[in-house]
């Protein structure tokens, strides 16, 4: 048992190191603040959010499911939307439809269209 | 739907993490094509605040009516063109600024404390020369905004009666 601890130890403190130090953007976890409307009531400007980056590792990423992806208009630049189901029918493996929440004050697939995956970095899971 | 929250603990934990290294940020914008800004008005408000400052330096003080009533509406039309202006600056700064546009204007910052600190000045104050710096500052902010803009702004005179003063303007 001593041993497991020192190990679970061993791995939070490293974690630690290297969330603080930014060795984390590519980290299977990664923390993310929101800014902006869209996804109000769910998600408001300030809010804190650990990303999983490896959700979609398996399996495509399915219908009400909140995800983080790269702006398909604007590179380096990430958007916080909702997978949602295409108007026009399934647009396939490897595209997903999202939208924003407050659809009001939304840019999502309903201007720039359906999203490759690859785009996609990963899931919303917890807020802190 | 749902939407998990940490455990306080983890929450604590990872907002220490926060203060060290900060997390990169996720847009929730609204990006509706509303973004529709002009520093023009507050120009115009600093040629106010300067016009209301020659009147009252010019009202000659007498015991009437008269004088009170011109003196109170001078100090009054002074307060309200000092509050737009600051009102105005807020939300140019506030909304339409990018930290990309700071990276090309460090001074953005700085101007935008002197414009707030200065319209403060000529509420509280009949200061000419705080109201011409507080016009130059005004017109210096102008000017970087219309940059970022990709315009070539300009000065010329207002040609607004006795205030003077230039405005700037974008060049097409």
């Amino acid at each position: 048992m001593r041993w497991l601890r020192r190990m679970l130890g061993l791995a939070l403190a490293t974690a630690f190191v290297a969330q603080v130090f930014g060795l984390a953007r590519r980290w299977p976890v990664t923390r993310y603040v929101v800014e902006g409307p869209s996804m109000e009531p769910a998600y408001r400007a300030g809010d804190r959010l650990l990303v999983n980056r490896l959700a979609y590792l398996r399996r495509p990423p399915a219908p009400g499911e909140v995800v983080v992806l790269g702006d398909p208009e604007r590179p380096g630049h990430l958007l916080l939307k909702r997978i949602a189901t295409a108007p026009e029918g399934d647009p396939g493996p490897s595209y997903c439809y999202v939208l924003g929440d407050n659809a009001a004050a939304s840019r999502d697939s309903r201007s720039f269209g359906p999203v490759p995956r690859r785009l996609v970095v990963g899931r919303a899971w917890l807020r802190y | 739907m749902s939407r998990p929250i940490a455990h306080p603990l983890v929450s604590r934990a990872l907002r220490t993490i926060d203060r060290l290294s900060p997390p990169a940020t996720v847009e929730a914008h609204c990006d509706i094509p509303c973004g529709i800004y002009d520093p023009h008005q507050m120009q115009l408000a600093a040629l106010t605040i300067i016009r209301m400052n020659q009147l009252i330096e010019a009202l000659a003080p007498g015991p009437d009516n008269a004088y009170h009533n011109s003196m109170a509406r001078y100090v009054a039309v002074k307060e309200e063109h000092a509050e737009l202006l600051k009102k105005e600056v807020r939300v140019i700064w506030g909304d339409y600024f990018k930290p990309e546009h700071l990276e090309k204007h460090k001074d953005l910052h700085t101007t935008v404390w002197n414009i707030l600190k200065l319209a403060g000045k000529c509420r509280q104050e009949v200061n000419m020369a705080a109201a011409q710096e507080l016009l130059g500052s005004v017109q210096k902010f102008a000017e970087i905004f219309w940059d970022t803009k990709g315009a070539k702004p300009h000065r010329q005179a207002s040609k607004q009666g006795a205030a003077g003063g230039e405005l700037v303007y974008p060049d097409a």
